[in-house]
């Protein structure tokens, strides 16, 4: 059965000194399947408060129940976190990591579900003659749709996106946006997307937050 | 009073006057004296003299005293300076093969990104109890313990090769970008799996690089553990300038030895130039690519 709320935050404080939070009394519900748009300035904790749900820092004090088990959580750092070093299959298939069996990790050898489930992706995200291709031989665009078809293959209920339109052009950023849309609304995802353009984030987020100073305001849609 | 307002606008000069005067102190507590420079200088004519003209026939005669067996028909491929020269290349080899898969997964234990700061402070400590002693050192006690001969040599630059190699290593993984490893992390990988797939990826051109690095390292090494009987050319140049006393063969040896680090040198450096990351371009990380003849690269070319 489908969980009511995928994630709960209730009073938390986010930051890194107790003395200096970069957000206070944050208050967040997601549902599965649901898109939430966060914006707000550069350098003012967007960045930290996803990277604190995704549980690479602990909140500084509340409470904050996110999925906990492996592969629950996709995270798309501000840089994409790709491996530049190798092909656009290898890092579709690293999302593949956390569903493979012990052996097949430990030898690299995928099984043919995870395989075929990468190739589906890479088709997706329109990236079947890239397979072969380095990522440091690809576009912008083209390293979104990457991490893109990663968190695809890896299924996970949350998945956070820290500026992943970045400054592409705006048919580029569309192409994306529909790919996150499909995700959310076919596999049921909840997503946390981090957007410093309000008109665009206003356009397929069901809920936009507005990070003002140290607090966040839901603003009308 | 002039000279001391002089000195105050250039402390520079009151730093170099220091070191001058205390080089000039240990000097003399250490009796470094002109009339000692003054004697080796005599030496120096001597020993000058006794090695001018090189004799090459260290390269084209057969040594029947070498320490390994030389099975080869060709007497220049069993003379002192190729049998050798060929037996510490063989020796770099190994211990560059054996030093990579041992400090592979300790320089991932000690990289402070990869594992917890428990593990990383014991592995990086384990690392550097591995460098305390020069190979050379590490060569002296393993022919005590084994006795003469190459094995001696391979065991001490293996060691010496791990407490190196892992220490660039692990200095490699941590230059890792954070993007990836974080996002590896969220998705709840395991620490093995985060430097498996995520970390070695990207550190893995540094890497191949200090291999190679360390191999041609090695070979220079090589000649120098030998002079304790750990194998390789340095095992002849030892009996050149002792037993036999014979500098003019000690010097072709010498001159062999320069040659061919030169050479290693030079092909060290053009296979590492292959894959070293530019500002623009972070080619991918193929193993195939130290092999220059087997690059698909060239093939498509």
């Amino acid at each position: 059965m489908m969980p009511e709320t995928v994630l709960r935050i209730q009073g938390a404080t986010i930051g890194f000194e107790k003395e200096n939070p970069l957000l206070v009394d944050v208050d967040l519900e997601l549902k599965p399947g649901e898109i939430i748009g966060v914006i707000g300035r550069s350098g003012i904790g967007k960045s930290t408060l996803l990277r604190t749900i995704a549980g690479l820092l602990p909140p500084l004090s509340g409470q904050l129940d996110a999925p906990a088990g492996i592969g629950e959580i996709g995270y798309i750092p501000q840089r994409l976190g790709l491996v530049n070093h190798k092909n656009v299959g290898y890092n579709v298939m690293m999302g593949a990591l956390t569903r493979a069996p012990l052996w097949q990790t430990l030898f690299s050898l995928p099984g043919l579900e995870l395989r075929q489930s990468a190739r589906a992706a890479i088709e997706a995200v329109g990236l079947s003659d890239k397979v072969l291709d380095s990522i440091s031989q690809l576009s912008g665009g083209q390293q979104q749709r990457v991490a893109i078809a990663r968190s695809m293959v890896q299924k996970p209920t949350l998945l956070l996106a820290d500026e992943c339109l970045g400054e592409l052009d705006s048919e580029t950023a569309k192409e994306i946006i529909e790919l996150i849309q499909k995700l959310a609304k076919e596999d049921n995802v909840a997503i946390i997307i981090v957007d410093h353009n309000p008109v665009r984030v206003a356009t397929f987020c069901d809920r936009v937050l507005h990070v003002k100073g140290i607090h966040i305001e839901e603003v009308d849609v | 009073m002039k000279i001391l307002q002089h000195l105050q606008k250039r402390p520079s000069l009151i730093v170099s006057s220091v070191i001058a005067i205390l080089a000039i102190l240990v000097s003399n507590k250490l009796g470094l004296n002109i009339d000692n420079l003054g004697q080796a200088w005599d030496n120096a004519t001597i020993l000058w003299a006794e090695m001018f003209p090189p004799d090459f026939s260290v390269v084209t005669e057969r040594a029947s005293w070498t320490q390994t067996e030389c099975t080869w028909e060709a007497d220049w491929a069993c003379s002192a300076a190729i049998h050798g020269l060929s037996e510490t290349i063989q020796i770099a080899f190994l211990a560059t093969l054996f030093g990579m898969l041992l400090s592979l997964p300790l320089s991932m234990m000690a990289a402070h990104n990869l594992s917890p700061i428990w593990l990383s402070t014991i592995t990086r400590n384990f690392l550097a109890g591995l460098r305390v002693l020069p190979s050379l050192v590490w060569a002296l006690i393993f022919v005590i313990m084994f006795g003469p001969g190459p094995l001696a040599g391979v065991l001490a630059m293996t060691l010496y090769t791990v407490g190196y190699l892992g220490k660039l290593q692990y200095e490699a993984l941590e230059g890792v970008s954070r993007h990836p490893l974080e996002a590896a992390r969220a998705m709840g990988l395991p620490r093995w799996q985060i430097a498996r797939y995520f970390a070695l990826p990207e550190a893995s051109n540094a890497i191949l690089s200090q291999i190679l690095f360390m191999f041609e390292y090695n070979i220079r090494h090589g000649s120098v553990i030998g002079l304790v009987g750990a194998g390789g050319i340095g095992w002849y140049l030892n009996n050149y300038l002792g037993i036999f006393s014979r500098y003019d063969r000690a010097l072709a040896l010498i001159i062999v030895i320069y040659v061919a680090v030169v050479i290693i040198d030079q092909i060290s450096l053009s296979i590492r130039h292959r894959f070293m990351d530019s500002e623009t371009h972070a080619p991918r990380a193929r193993w195939r690519e130290i092999l220059p003849f087997f690059s698909t690269r060239e093939v498509q070319k």
